[in-house]
């Protein structure tokens, strides 16, 4: 399924940022994807399922979740090291990233979703 | 009174109960600002030098030797440091030789440009709360990213002029792409855009004022909320990260927006800043240098995109890092690029900036451990003291004994 991505900020999600971004808390408020829930019924996507999240920058598994309200073709994550995994490293002329329009394709997977830890890892294999 | 330091409202009228060096309980904090105040006993930074533990003078000598022997350093974070703090970074930036940036740098950066030049008319949030009876929240979510931020200052007080407040003296409209908490609150007055859709916008509402049919579905509603901007006798718009990123490198046509509104009423604008001093760094840097952010010291001061936070991490030799997590915030392929030059840390907590520093220098919380000012969102300077005793040292204290070491 393709979608365009765009991060927000969410104030729970900010909390447990303050209080430990390592933490567990922190994880299952970010590493998250919000479908509209058309999309999701058309990919076969269940609320909860694993999903994997492409772009031409990076890939990264997080769960999806059916927003309450509808918004075909779009698909809202908290920004966070794992939405980060998939804006593009490549800026226009402003040096500013496209941290809220990011095209993805988002399929159902059996992987596990990284932790901080697994991020880092990546970052610096 | 204490001030929690959890966002750019810079809230000045927290209650803290303390038994010895515990707080106990505090009152009218939001959720947002309790969390900076739990963080005060979870996972806190260590000092720590080329991977292994030492101690905090250590880890700054090592820090000054490296800044002095450093070719093309970058000096990067400052938004959640003190005014005090921030001025020994630009010092400390000129005596390096240093390319010195901050994180307005990959967010509000051109709006604040606009509003420090005085490009774009601002005001204060007291002046808001008192007198402003038409906003517009363009691209934000205050309900999320500046829990009270409608209550203290902009929808929902009675002001000096605006006794009856948001029931009949003001109104708020709420311009986003995503259907929000504030958008729930806003409901009524919520315009539902797509992504990128910030500039037709700002056409639309032009055509509205110049007497055209604007170019939108839904005229009616436009030409409807248009008449209500017309008629403010002082509006203010509030834009967020939604619109920052979407105008990019087009902030001319917000400009275009406020001066017409302006030809016929008063418009503010004051950028929804998130970290707490974001604004004083600005300010700073733009008094000692005529820019905000992305300067350059190597010789005399120059500034441009090449000394953006987003190139320099692909072309310094080394970055100190002050009160940011850049690992965690940049997109993962610039991430990737700091994440291969020595990084010097200054932070209260362990970050993922930390985890990939070669050295580690952990400081006093601001607002809580450790005094200072800062300027909010909207330019007024707040002074807090420390209201618990820290063992740490603030970031001044280890900027001065780098300086002074260097």
């Amino acid at each position: 399924m393709k979608v365009t991505i765009v991060t927000f900020r969410d104030i729970f999600q900010s909390e447990a940022q303050e209080v430990d971004r390592f933490g567990e808390d922190y994880r299952r408020m970010s590493a998250v994807v919000f479908l509209d829930k058309s999309d999701a019924a058309k990919a076969g996507i269940k609320d909860g399922s694993n999903v994997l999240v492409e772009s031409d920058n990076g890939r990264v598994v997080v769960v999806a979740r059916i927003s309450e309200d509808t918004h075909p073709g779009l698909a809202f994550m908290p920004n966070s090291p794992w939405s980060n995994q998939l804006v593009p490293a490549k800026t226009d002329d402003t040096r500013i990233p496209s941290y809220k329009s990011i095209s993805a394709t988002i399929s159902v997977t059996d992987d596990k979703i990284p932790t901080v830890e697994d991020l880092l890892r990546e970052l610096v294999s | 009174m204490a001030v929690c330091t959890g966002c750019s409202l810079l809230c000045d009228d927290i209650e803290v109960s303390i038994d010895g060096r515990r707080i106990t309980k505090t009152k009218n904090l939001c959720r947002k600002g309790f969390g900076r105040y739990r963080s005060l006993a979870s996972d806190r930074s260590v000092p720590r030098v080329d991977g292994r533990q030492a101690g905090i003078e250590e880890a700054i000598s090592r820090a000054a030797e490296m800044l002095r022997n450093a070719k093309r350093p970058l000096l990067f974070g400052w938004s959640c440091s003190t005014l005090e703090a921030q001025r020994k970074g630009i010092e400390l930036a000129r005596r390096t030789k240093a390319i010195i940036d901050d994180t307005s740098s990959i967010c509000q950066g051109e709006i604040m440009d606009m509003v420090i030049r005085k490009d774009i008319p601002t005001c204060t949030l007291d002046d808001v709360r008192n007198y402003g009876d038409t906003l517009i929240f363009w691209g934000c979510d205050p309900s999320s990213s500046h829990p009270r931020h409608m209550s203290r200052f902009s929808y929902f007080p009675r002001g000096e002029k605006l006794q009856r407040g948001h029931e009949e003296d003001r109104t708020a409209f709420l311009i986003d792409i995503r259907t929000s908490p504030t958008a729930k609150i806003l409901a009524g007055n919520f315009i539902q855009i797509s992504p990128g859709g910030d500039a037709d916008l700002i056409e639309a509402m032009l055509a509205v004022l110049d007497g055209k049919i604007p170019r939108v579905r839904d005229k009616k509603a436009m030409i409807s909320m248009m008449n209500r901007l017309k008629k403010a006798d002082m509006g203010v718009i509030f834009p967020g990260l939604g619109l920052a990123y979407s105008l990019k490198g087009r902030m001319d046509r917000m400009k275009a927006l406020v001066d017409r509104l302006n030809e016929t009423t008063r418009y503010n604008v004051i950028p929804m800043v998130g970290h707490y001093n974001m604004r004083g760094f600005n300010q700073l840097l733009f008094d000692e240098t005529g820019f905000i952010n992305r300067v350059s010291f190597a010789d005399g001061v120059d500034h441009g995109p090449v000394y953006s936070v987003v190139e320099a991490s692909k072309s310094c030799d080394l970055a100190l890092v002050v009160g940011s997590d850049p690992i965690s915030s940049l997109p993962a392929g610039i991430a990737k690029a700091l994440a291969g030059v020595p990084m010097i840390t200054l932070d209260p907590h362990r970050t993922l900036t930390t985890e990939l520093s070669r050295v580690v220098i952990p400081t006093a919380l601001s607002g809580i451990e450790a005094g200072g000012s800062a300027l909010r969102m909207d330019g007024v300077r707040i002074e807090f003291d420390p209201i618990v005793k820290s063992e740490y040292p603030s970031d001044e204290e280890v900027l001065s004994k780098i300086l002074e070491e260097i």
